[in-house]
């Protein structure tokens, strides 16, 4: 690329506007979050500067570890739920056929719908008395299948987990339509020559292709996870219990319920550590692959 | 390596097997599609039933259908102007984020400088933010500076928020676009800026698509910022207008029902819009080669 | 298509900009400026006024009818009322707060809520209204201002609401049905859940999915039986009781029977209280003890043949409890409280509109709309459904004991209220009385 002073002012012109906007709005406000979980406070009157006492409480703090595991579920539930999924059904739905584009958007539909009404929906079917999940196996004769699903702890993280990946894969399906789209027909020819099909084409050509995108993918799928919040607030709260909740509920509950600013903020510091390490871990585990 | 005949034959018996195949594969995709389209169904008939049916016969088609749970919900949440409010908000939230966003993938990806991994990482930074931690401080700043119930104090952290997938997904779609493109166009005497505008936006067509759809969702159902940042009735967007039939002890299920309806369309006429364009741009991309 | 695009990019950032600077509100809710107005009549008078009246429910549309006249007929008064969906109301009060600018006027909840402004020295009292008013301020009912005295002798809200919380409401047609006596004590209670178990029918409808559902309508009458109120009173200051005293565990244990013997339906936890009321007076259960907030919620969606065969009560005694049966548990609902910074001509404006909504009209229009007031009013029995009418006598008649809710503050509130459905996911009664006694110490001064 040629280092020319012209190239120098089109970098910085290009990209300030979109670094101003973004530091402003989003990178100062989380630092100053950052500095209030310093604090003891309550959102109201005086703060007390109490160092890492807040990170000290929340390791200590069993429903902070039981957030953090339902996090993990979810973000396991998502690597393995939402993009493989994706993967395969922007495969078979790549041609675009009037079939094919009918099934894209079923499958992104429930994106389209606010969390409020998929937690809603869900919220129906998994109803213990009248939920449809229930009801239709008392008529397929599995009675001793139904459950409250929402309600019994051992399950409902589960249960949980289902809306949400079916929500997300929508957005994950468009974006792998994109990049297989894009991989040139030239390499396409040559690998039908070679005699690559099927699954040999698939793991030799096509996904090396698009791994850049894939992981990608898998970092969204990640962060999406560890913030996940609207879709279990509506259907459980957080609860019963408890069991249920996620970092991003107990963060909310903590700040804007029971008054404990300071520490909610520690929470939300945390979560973006959280997230950091583990996108950390994911690169490294892709790289080699890559 | 195989003969050309080799491969024939391989077709050959290989499209025997494809057509039951496919069928199958058909048949297991509609019930998927079928499935999941249950949810829209399902809210399209309760909108249109009273509170009664509506807990009487859940899952029923509505006896008489009433439009007045939509009127009444239009009426009540003042949806016609917080439907321009978010549709005013959205726009220019997006317009934003596209152009900064795309502008900054290409630079990210095509002049490395020394900061640049800094600057990835800021960004990486920013889509692991909770949006919840950041309202008080964001309030704080703009009251300071005046932005408070503003349109700009939405379109702003919206794009703010928003960047970070835009210039990955940018960046990821960017590298696969090959250097000889541009060194062509550089060939021609165009500047940087030509080539970005005339060239590497075209191209990146496709995944412009992709952010728009993903960024629209996401501005059109914020609520959080919506709620805090906004003060008056004469701007309040959608979402909002969304969660007023519920009174803590009760939920007007009839009316929320109505409001969710009449908030879907939109999201669905865009989505089905910016699906066709993705389709144009792909095979404009294909047929490139 | 680049051009086209810029084309539209450019019209459509100058279209927000130009509605951007035609559209500012420019005031963010109610900074203040002391006095500077002060006595200066015909000049505008600016205040602010957050409430969550913001439904289409008969008792919002009463409340936003109040704020309205006072508007009209204080035309030199500019008021910005903003009525918040109840969901978003805590989030965007908290944050306001955090930044310091709340409005003139806003809507609190008695107890914790209330508490936390007051310490926080956010709020002012407004006994001088009390003082204009006096008659006003007889007619309230006993002990409506006992949560909202944070100084000797200065009151700084006037509650709009009773909270009255543990009506048990019963279906007398599944009671003859099955030859069930409506219960009275506690055995007679166990005797009808049994029964209606046998015979297939949920004794009890509870949708405690928004935890605080059970805690509010059964724990507190529930404890109450069997601690007594002095004990709890005690307990909540921190002051020569605790919650891990044996009483309390007791009165857990009494909870955790109710639900080890199936009272109520499966997966309670998980359905919020409106769909348990709409499956109780489905007549899938015979009984829902709930609170002042079902009357209004059914007069709005049950037809008069659901609510034919529904009765009101109150919860059945327990023999050798400390307290009393025959009480409900409730106490003053929530109300408007005044800034600590409105001062001067502010000050008075917002006075009036607070004394305009909470006043003997605004009482009577609430009492009206079917939501119940700790205000001496007389009800026109035309103009509301007999259950209501029936409920409302009962509570007048009844004595009133705490509500758990607003008396603990915000953290104990929530142990108590996840530990509740923790029993009825099967813990132990022990551990719950200790995480609240926890809560309650840790963030009690």
């Amino acid at each position: 690329m040629p280092a020319s002073l012209r190239s120098r002012s089109f970098v910085i012109m290009a990209l300030l506007p979109a670094l101003l906007i973004f530091i402003l709005f989003a990178i100062v406000p989380i630092f100053w979050s950052a500095y209030y979980g310093f604090f003891d406070w309550k959102g109201l009157g005086a703060a007390k500067f109490v160092g890492i006492n807040n990170y000290r409480l929340m390791l200590e703090d069993p429903i902070f570890w039981r957030a953090l595991k339902n996090n993990l579920i979810l973000v396991a539930s998502a690597i393995v739920g939402q993009v493989p999924i994706a993967l395969l059904l922007s495969l078979l739905l790549l041609k675009n056929t009037m079939f094919n584009r009918l099934m894209r958007s079923a499958v992104f539909l429930p994106m389209v719908l606010s969390t409020v009404v998929v937690g809603l929906i869900w919220g129906y079917i998994y109803h213990p008395q009248i939920g449809l999940l229930n009801q239709l196996l008392e008529t397929l004769g599995l009675e001793s299948w139904s459950r409250p699903w929402l309600s019994d702890p051992k399950i409902n993280m589960l249960a949980v987990s289902i809306p949400i990946n079916w929500a997300n894969i929508g957005p994950y399906l468009i974006i792998f339509i994109a990049a297989l789209q894009n991989i040139s027909s030239e390499i396409d020819d040559a690998a039908k020559i070679d005699g690559a099909v099927g699954w040999r084409k698939l793991f030799s050509v096509t996904l090396p292709m698009i791994w850049g995108t894939v992981v990608v993918t898998i970092v969204l799928c990640i962060s999406g996870s560890l913030k996940a919040f609207d879709h279990v607030i509506v259907m459980t709260g957080g609860g019963p219990a408890q069991s249920t909740e996620l970092l991003a509920t107990y963060m909310y509950n903590n700040t804007f319920t029971v008054y404990r600013y300071g520490y909610g903020s520690a929470v939300s510091t945390m979560i973006i550590i959280i997230s950091a390490m583990l996108i950390g871990l994911n690169y490294i585990l892709t790289k080699r692959r890559g | 390596m195989q003969t050309t005949v080799n491969v024939r034959s391989e077709k050959t018996n290989v499209s025997l097997w494809r057509k039951p195949i496919s069928g199958i594969i058909k048949i297991v995709l509609l019930l998927y599609a079928t499935i999941t389209l249950y949810p829209l169904y399902w809210l399209i008939i309760s909108a249109f039933k009273s509170n009664q049916e509506f807990f009487n016969r859940p899952y029923a088609w509505p006896q008489h259908w009433q439009i007045d749970n939509i009127i009444r919900a239009w009426d009540l949440g003042n949806m016609g102007r917080a439907l321009l409010n978010s549709t005013i908000v959205t726009i220019a939230a997006l317009a934003l984020t596209i152009v900064l966003g795309m502008l900054a993938a290409y630079v990210l990806s095509r002049f490395p400088f020394r900061f640049s991994g800094v600057v990835k990482g800021m960004f990486l930074l920013g889509m692991l933010i909770p949006i919840h931690s950041t309202l008080v401080p964001l309030f704080i700043f703009m009251n300071k500076i005046g932005m408070l119930n503003t349109y700009w104090s939405l379109i702003l952290p919206y794009t703010a928020f928003e960047l970070p997938i835009a210039v990955f997904l940018g960046l990821a779609y960017l590298t696969s676009i090959p250097r000889e493109v541009e060194e062509a166009a550089m060939i021609d005497g165009n500047g940087w800026w030509g080539i970005f505008g005339r060239i590497i936006f075209p191209l990146s067509l496709p995944i412009v698509a992709t952010i728009t759809i993903l960024a629209f969702l996401r501005f059109w159902n914020d609520f959080s910022f919506a709620l805090v940042f906004i003060n008056s009735q004469a701007l309040k967007t959608l979402p909002l207008s969304l969660s007023l039939f519920s009174d803590g002890f009760g939920t007007d299920y009839s009316l929320t029902m109505g409001a969710m309806f009449i908030a879907v369309i939109p999201t669905i006429v865009i989505y089905l819009i910016f699906q066709e364009q993705i389709m144009k741009g792909m095979v404009a991309g294909s047929v490139k080669g | 298509m680049k051009k086209r695009l810029m084309f539209i990019t450019t019209i459509v950032l100058m279209f927000a900009l130009l509605a951007s600077a035609c559209s500012s509100g420019g005031n963010q809710s109610g900074s203040k400026e002391s006095g500077n107005k002060d006595g200066d009549t015909g000049q505008k008078v600016k205040i602010s006024i957050w409430h969550n009246f913001a439904g289409d429910d008969l008792r919002a549309k009463a409340v936003r009818g109040l704020i309205d006249k006072y508007k009209a007929e204080h035309p030199n008064v500019e008021v910005d009322a903003q009525a918040i969906p109840v969901d978003g109301y805590r989030q965007r009060l908290s944050t306001v707060a955090a930044a310091n600018e709340m409005p003139d006027v806003f809507f609190v909840y008695a107890g914790s809520h209330s508490q936390e402004f007051y310490d926080a020295g956010k709020v002012q009292p407004i006994t001088e209204l009390m003082d204009k008013y006096p008659e006003w301020k007889n007619n309230f009912m006993d002990g409506a201002f006992d949560r909202y005295e944070f100084e000797k002798g200065q009151i700084f809200t006037a509650p709009l609401g009773m909270s009255a919380t543990s009506f048990m409401y019963y279906n007398k047609d599944l009671f003859e049905k099955h030859s069930v006596k409506v219960p009275t004590t506690w055995e007679e209670m166990m005797i009808a859940i049994k029964t209606f178990n046998d015979n297939k029918v949920t004794p009890i409808a509870l949708g405690n999915k928004a935890p605080w559902v059970a805690q509010s309508t059964i724990l507190g009458s529930l404890a109450d039986r069997v601690t007594g109120t002095e004990w709890f009173l005690k307990a909540a200051a921190q002051d020569g009781a605790s919650f891990t005293d044996p009483v309390f565990v007791e009165a857990l244990g009494k909870f955790k029977e109710l639900v080890d013997n199936k009272a109520f339906q499966d997966g309670a936890n998980s359905i919020d209280n409106t769909q348990a009321e709409q499956y109780f007076i489905q007549g899938n259960a015979a009984m829902m003890i709930s609170g002042a907030w079902s009357l209004t919620n059914l007069a709005a969606s049950a037809t008069p043949e659901q609510l034919a065969p529904i009765e009101v009560t109150t919860m059945p005694g327990i023999e050798g409890g400390a307290g009393k049966g025959n009480t409900i548990s409730g106490g003053a609902g929530a109300g408007f409280a005044l800034n600590k910074n409105t001062t001067g001509a502010e000050k008075q404006a917002a006075l009036d509109l607070i004394y305009a909504v909470s006043g003997p009209d605004g009482q009577k229009a609430i009492a009206e709309s079917h939501s119940m007031v700790m205000y001496k009013v007389e009800l026109d029995e035309s103009k509301v459904n007999p259950l209501y009418f029936k409920a409302f006598e009962l509570a007048l008649k009844s004595e009133i004991t705490p509500v758990y809710d607003a008396y603990l503050t915000a953290e104990a509130g929530e142990a108590i209220n996840n530990g509740l459905q923790e029993l009825m996911m099967g813990g132990k009664p022990e551990d719950v009385a200790k995480k609240l006694q926890d809560a309650q110490s840790r963030s009690t001064k």
